[in-house]
C-alpha cells in the first residue's frame, strides 16, 4: 500500500507535467483543479499509510537503476548544452567537475544491491507541504499567468507548468527516498528546474540570474557528490538514515559537513544567498514555489536529516552558530529593503537560518522547533508571496511605498496578506511559536540567543513597516480590482491553513514532530517534556498560551463589533494642519509661495546604516569564515 | 481556575487603570510643579476621559477603533499575564502585540503626521525590544525558566544580578512611556510638533480608549520594574516608584532628540551593557535555583 502511495506520488506529478504539455492552455484552469486536488488526496493518502521503508529490489531495481543513471547523464548533458549555448564559462566548469566525479563514481563506487524509500513523520510532513501548498500555487498560477505574458508578450507556459509540476515530482521523490544515489538525482533535478523557471522571461536579466543560481546549486551538488562518493568508499554507507545511526559519529564528520554545505547553497544561506535574491526576476508563483514550498526547504530537509550526526558536537555548535548569524544578517538586510519581493527573499533566508540554527542546537526541543518552523514558514510565506504578485498586479508596483492605500483598493487581498504578515511576527502563530521554542532551546548558548534576538527584533521591524503601509487608508483610490476563484481561492485556502495549523500545534506536534523527533535523536522522550493542556504549548522553561491569545483576539474584535455602534462613527478627512487644499486635492499643501505641494510620506528604511552593499559584503566573509572554521574544527578533531 | 484567581482578574481589570490613572495624575501634577505651574487636580485624567467619551466619534477610517480596541485589549493581557506569573518571554510578545497595533491603528488613518509617528514609533521598537527579551533571558539563566512563577522561590533580588539590565530598562521606561527625550511618536504634553503623531487623528471614544490602555500599560511597565526586586514586596514597590520618577524627571529635564540618536543610544550603549550582563551570567554560572 505504502509503496503504490510513493510510485504515485512520484509518477502523478510526472503525469500532470506532460498533461500540461500536450494540452492546450484553455484546459489548464482544469488541469490544476485536478492536480490540487491529487495533490491533497495523495499527501493524506500517505499520512494515512503510516511511516516504514520500502525496499526497491531484484529485477525492478535493476530497471530504476538504469533510469536514474539515464537521467543523471541527461541532466549532465542539458547542463552542458545551455552553459555553451549561453556561453557561461563558470557553470561549464563546475558541470565539467561534476561529470569527472560521476564517472569516477560509476567506475569505483561500489553498486548497492537495493534502494529504499524511507517514510518517516517528517516525510510525511514535507509531502504534505509539497504536495497541498505546490498544487496551490499552479492553481494560482493558472490565474496569473495570463495575465503576466500579455505584459511581457511571452507564450512560454507550456515550459513554465511542466517545470513547476516536474518540480513537484523531484521534490516528492527527494523527501521520500533514503538511497543517497537516488537523492542526488532528485537534487540535481530541483536545480535544473529552477534554472529553467528562472530563466522564464528569457531575457538578460533573467538568463544571467538564472545561470547563478545553477552555478551555486552545482558546487553544492559537487559536495554532495563527494560526500556520496567518502561515505560509500570509506564507511560502506550508502542510505541517508544509516549516516546519523553509523557509531562512528565522529569520523563522518567531513563527509556531514559536505552534505551541509550542499544544504546551505540550497537554502540559499549566505555565502550562497545571491541565487534566491535573483531568482526574484522569474514570475510570482516561481518565488512563491521556491520559497516555501521546493527548493529552499529541500537544503534545511536535509540538514534536518543529519541532526543526529552532529547533535551535541562542536560541529553542532557551529552549524547553530552559522544559522543564527544568517538569520540576524538577513534581517537587517531586509530591514533597508522598499521592494516586497526582496524583502520576503531576506526573510525566508533569514527563517531558514533560524531553522538551521535550531537544527545545529540539536536539543531535542529544538530539532521539534526546526521542523514546525519549516511548516508555518511554508504556509505563511507561499501566501505573502502570492498575495504580493496580485498586488503586483493590481497597482502595478511592488515597491512596499506605493502599497499605501491598499485596503481602500482590494480590501480582500490585503487582509489576506495582513493575516500572512501577521503569522510571521505576532503570536499566537505558529512562526513566532516555533521562534519562542527555538529561542528557548537556545537559550544553553549565549552567542546563538543574542543572534536570535536582534534578528527578531528586526524582523518585527520590517514586517509592522510594511503592515501599517497596506492598512494605512488613502484618499485617493484609483484601482481596480478583479476577484477571480483560481486566485482567491488558494489564497484563501492558504490563509485557513495559516489559521488551522495554529490552533492545531500541539495535535500536529505530537502526531508528526515528537515520534520524529525522538526517532532523530533516538531518545525515549522529549526532555523537557512538552505538554498541551489548557491550550498551553507548556515545557519546564516556559508556557507558550495559545488558545488564550486566539480567545483575546476573537474577544477584541467581539468588543469592537458591539461598541461599534454606541459611538456613530462620524467620517471625517484627515487633518492637514489648516494648510489644506480642500479645494483641489485633500493631500495638497499650500507651500511657502502659494502654490502646492502634494504630502507624501515615506517609511524608514535606515538605508545608510543597514546599507546593502556594505552588510552583504560583511555577511560573505564571516559566513565563509564560520563554514572554513567547521570545515577545520572536523579534519582537526 | 478557582475563586482567588477570578478575584485576581476582577481586581486586575479594576484596580490598574485606578492606579494608572492616579500614577497619570501625579505625573501631570509632579510636572507642573517642577515647572512651576500649580498644576490640574489629580483625578484630571480621569476626567479628560470622561469628557471624551461624550464626542463625537470622528474617524478618517472606519476600522481605525479596531485597532484600539486591539491594543487595549493586549495591554490588558500582558498585564494579566504578569500578575499571573506566565512565561516571560511569551509576555513580551504579547506585549508586542499591543505596540503593533497602535502603530497599525496610527498608519490606517493615513494622515502624513500619524504615519511619521508610526514610522518612528516602530524605530522604538528597534531600540527597545531587544533589551526586553534580553531581560527574559536573564531571567531565564537565574532561574532556568522563562516562568515567572519561579521568582518566587529565590531569596536574592534580580537586581543584585543583572544591575546593567535594570538602567537599561530605566531607558526602556522612557521610551515606553513615550516621554521626553524620547517622545517623538506621540507624547502626552503638548510639545509635539509633528500635532499628536501617531495618535493624531484620534479623538473622542478612541482617544479616551487609548488613554485608559496607557493606564493598564503603565501599571504594566512598573510592574516589569516590581520584577527586579519581587522577593520584598515593599522594596520591589519602592524600585517600581524610582523608576517612575525618573521618567517624570527625565521628561522635564530632557529635551526631545532624534530617532537616530535614541537608536544609536540603544544599540551601542544599552545592548551592549545589557549584553555585558547576560555573558557575566553565562561565565559565572549564577544559578538562584
Amino acid at each position: 500500500m505504502l509503496k503504490t502511495t510513493i510510485m504515485l506520488l512520484i509518477t502523478a506529478p510526472i503525469l500532470f507535467s506532460f498533461l500540461f504539455l500536450a494540452l492546450g492552455k484553455s484546459l489548464y484552469k482544469f488541469l490544476a483543479w485536478a492536480f490540487f486536488i491529487v495533490g491533497v488526496v495523495s499527501s493524506i493518502m500517505l499520512v494515512l499509510d503510516g511511516t516504514g521503508k520500502v525496499e526497491v529490489a531484484g529485477s525492478s531495481f535493476a530497471l530504476f537503476e538504469n533510469i536514474v543513471l539515464i537521467l543523471e547523464v541527461l541532466v549532465i548533458l542539458f547542463v552542458f548544452y545551455v552553459s555553451a549555448k549561453h556561453k557561461s564559462w563558470p557553470t561549464l566548469a563546475l558541470i565539467a567537475i561534476q561529470a569527472v566525479i560521476a564517472a569516477y563514481s560509476y567506475m569505483n563506487v561500489a553498486k548497492v544491491e537495493s534502494a529504499s524509500f524511507n517514510i518517516d513523520q517528517f516525510s510525511q510532513v514535507m509531502i504534505l507541504i509539497v504536495n497541498i501548498i505546490g498544487t496551490a500555487i499552479i492553481l494560482f498560477a493558472t490565474g496569473y499567468m495570463d495575465h503576466y505574458e500579455k505584459h511581457r508578450h511571452l507564450d512560454r507556459q507550456k515550459t513554465f507548468f511542466f517545470s513547476m509540476s516536474f518540480f513537484l515530482a523531484a521534490m516528492n521523490g527527494l523527501v521520500m527516498v533514503d538511497t543517497l544515489g537516488w537523492l542526488y538525482l532528485f537534487w540535481e533535478i530541483t536545480t535544473l528546474c529552477s534554472f529553467v523557471l528562472i530563466a522564464y522571461n528569457q531575457d538578460e536579466e533573467s538568463i544571467t540570474n538564472a545561470f547563478r543560481a545553477l552555478a551555486l546549486n552545482l558546487i553544492g551538488g559537487i559536495t554532495f557528490s563527494l560526500a556520496i562518493i567518502m561515505l560509500s568508499v570509506k564507511f560502506d554507507i550508502s542510505n541517508l538514515s544509516a549516516i546519523g545511526t553509523s557509531s562512528t559519529t565522529a569520523a563522518v564528520a567531513l563527509p556531514v559537513v559536505l552534505l551541509c554545505i550542499a544544504g546551505f547553497a540550497k537554502s540559499a544561506q549566505m555565502p550562497f544567498q545571491s541565487w534566491l535574491l535573483g531568482a526574484m526576476v522569474a514570475p510570482t508563483p516561481v518565488s512563491a514555489l521556491l520559497h516555501s514550498s521546493t527548493m529552499v526547504n529541500a537544503g534545511v530537509f536535509l540538514i534536518i536529516k543529519l541532526v543526529p550526526a552532529f547533535a551535541n558536537t562542536p560541529l553542532g555548535i557551529a552549524i547553530a552558530v552559522y544559522g543564527s548569524f544568517t538569520f540576524v544578517m538577513c534581517s537587517a538586510l531586509a530591514l533597508s529593503q522598499r521592494n516586497a519581493k526582496r524583502v520576503l527573499a531576506y526573510s525566508t533566508i533569514a527563517n531558514l537560518g533560524l531553522i538551521i540554527a535550531s537544527a545545529g542546537i540539536g536539543s531535542p526541543l529544538a530539532v521539534a522547533a526546526a521542523i514546525m518552523l519549516i511548516i508555518f514558514h511554508a504556509i505563511s510565506k507561499c501566501l505573502l508571496f502570492l498575495c504580493t504578485g496580485e498586488i503586483e498586479h493590481t497597482i502595478g508596483s511592488r515597491d512596499i511605498e506605493d502599497m499605501s492605500g491598499l485596503i481602500k483598493k482590494a480590501p480582500l487581498l490585503t487582509m489576506l496578506i495582513s493575516l500572512g504578515m501577521i503569522s510571521m511576527l505576532l503570536p499566537p502563530f505558529g512562526v513566532l511559536l516555533t521562534k519562542w521554542v527555538s529561542m528557548e532551546a537556545a537559550s544553553s548558548n549565549p552567542i546563538v540567543s543574542i543572534f536570535l534576538i536582534l534578528g527578531s527584533a528586526l524582523t518585527t521591524v520590517y514586517y509592522v513597516k510594511w503592515l501599517g503601509t497596506i492598512l494605512s487608508s488613502s484618499m485617493d483610490k484609483n484601482a481596480v480590482h478583479h476577484l477571480k476563484p483560481e486566485t482567491y481561492f488558494p489564497l484563501s485556502f492558504l490563509g485557513l491553513c495559516i489559521v488551522v495549523t495554529s490552533i492545531l500545534v500541539f495535535p500536529i506536534y505530537d502526531y508528526f514532530i515528537k515520534p520524529q523527533v525522538t526517532t532523530l535523536l533516538n531518545i525515549v522522550n522529549i526532555v523537557p517534556t512538552v505538554s498541551g493542556q489548557g491550550g498551553q504549548f507548556t515545557s519546564e522553561i516556559g508556557a507558550f498560551a495559545y488558545a488564550v491569545i486566539f480567545i483575546v483576539f476573537a474577544l477584541a474584535i467581539l468588543i469592537y463589533l458591539a461598541t461599534k455602534n454606541m459611538f456613530t462613527p462620524r467620517p471625517a478627512g484627515y487633518y492637514m494642519c489648516g494648510e489644506n487644499n480642500l479645494e483641489k486635492d485633500k493631500l495638497m499643501f499650500r507651500n511657502g509661495i502659494g502654490s502646492y505641494d502634494k504630502s507624501s510620506v515615506s517609511n524608514i528604511y535606515l538605508q545608510d546604516i543597514f546599507e546593502e552593499n556594505k552588510l552583504t559584503t560583511l555577511g560573505y566573509v564571516i559566513s565563509i569564515l564560520l563554514i572554513v572554521v567547521a570545515l577545520v574544527e572536523v579534519v582537526v578533531l | 481556575m478557582n475563586s482567588l484567581d477570578i478575584a485576581k482578574i476582577v481586581l486586575v481589570l479594576i484596580g490598574a487603570p485606578i492606579l494608572g490613572c492616579l500614577l497619570a495624575g501625579i505625573d501631570r501634577k509632579l510636572t507642573a510643579r517642577l515647572q512651576g505651574r500649580v498644576g490640574p487636580p489629580l483625578l484630571q485624567p480621569y476626567y479628560d476621559v470622561m469628557k471624551l467619551f461624550q464626542k463625537d466619534n470622528m474617524v478618517v477610517n472606519e476600522s481605525q477603533n479596531l485597532y484600539v480596541v486591539m491594543y487595549v485589549v493586549f495591554v490588558i493581557l500582558s498585564l494579566l499575564m504578569l500578575v499571573f506569573d506566565a512565561d516571560i518571554l511569551m509576555i513580551v510578545f504579547v506585549y508586542t502585540v499591543s505596540s503593533v497595533a497602535l502603530i497599525v491603528g496610527g498608519m490606517s488613518t493615513g494622515s502624513p503626521y500619524a504615519r511619521i509617528g508610526s514610522s518612528r514609533e516602530i524605530m522604538a521598537i528597534l531600540s527597545y525590544e531587544p533589551i526586553l527579551i534580553l531581560y527574559a533571558l536573564a531571567i531565564y539563566l537565574l532561574t532556568g525558566t522563562f516562568k515567572l512563577s519561579a521568582l518566587d522561590n529565590i531569596s536574592n533580588p534580580l537586581l543584585m544580578y543583572i544591575p546593567l539590565i535594570f538602567i537599561s530598562m530605566l531607558f526602556v521606561m522612557n521610551i515606553k512611556f513615550k516621554k521626553s527625550p524620547f517622545d517623538y511618536s506621540t507624547s502626552h504634553h503638548a510639545h509635539q510638533e509633528l500635532v499628536k503623531g501617531m495618535l493624531t487623528e484620534y479623538s473622542g471614544p478612541g482617544l479616551a480608549g487609548i488613554e485608559i490602555g496607557h493606564f493598564y500599560e503603565y501599571v504594566f511597565l512598573l510592574g516589569l520594574m516590581f520584577l527586579f526586586w519581587k522577593v520584598n514586596i515593599i522594596i520591589g514597590l519602592f524600585i517600581a516608584l524610582i523608576a517612575f520618577l525618573f521618567v517624570i524627571i527625565m521628561d522635564n529635564i530632557t529635551a526631545r532628540v532624534y530617532w537616530q540618536w535614541m537608536l544609536k543610544l540603544s544599540w551601542t550603549v544599552l545592548l551592549i551593557i545589557s549584553v555585558v550582563n547576560v555573558l557575566y551570567l553565562y561565565v559565572a554560572k549564577i544559578k538562584l535555583i
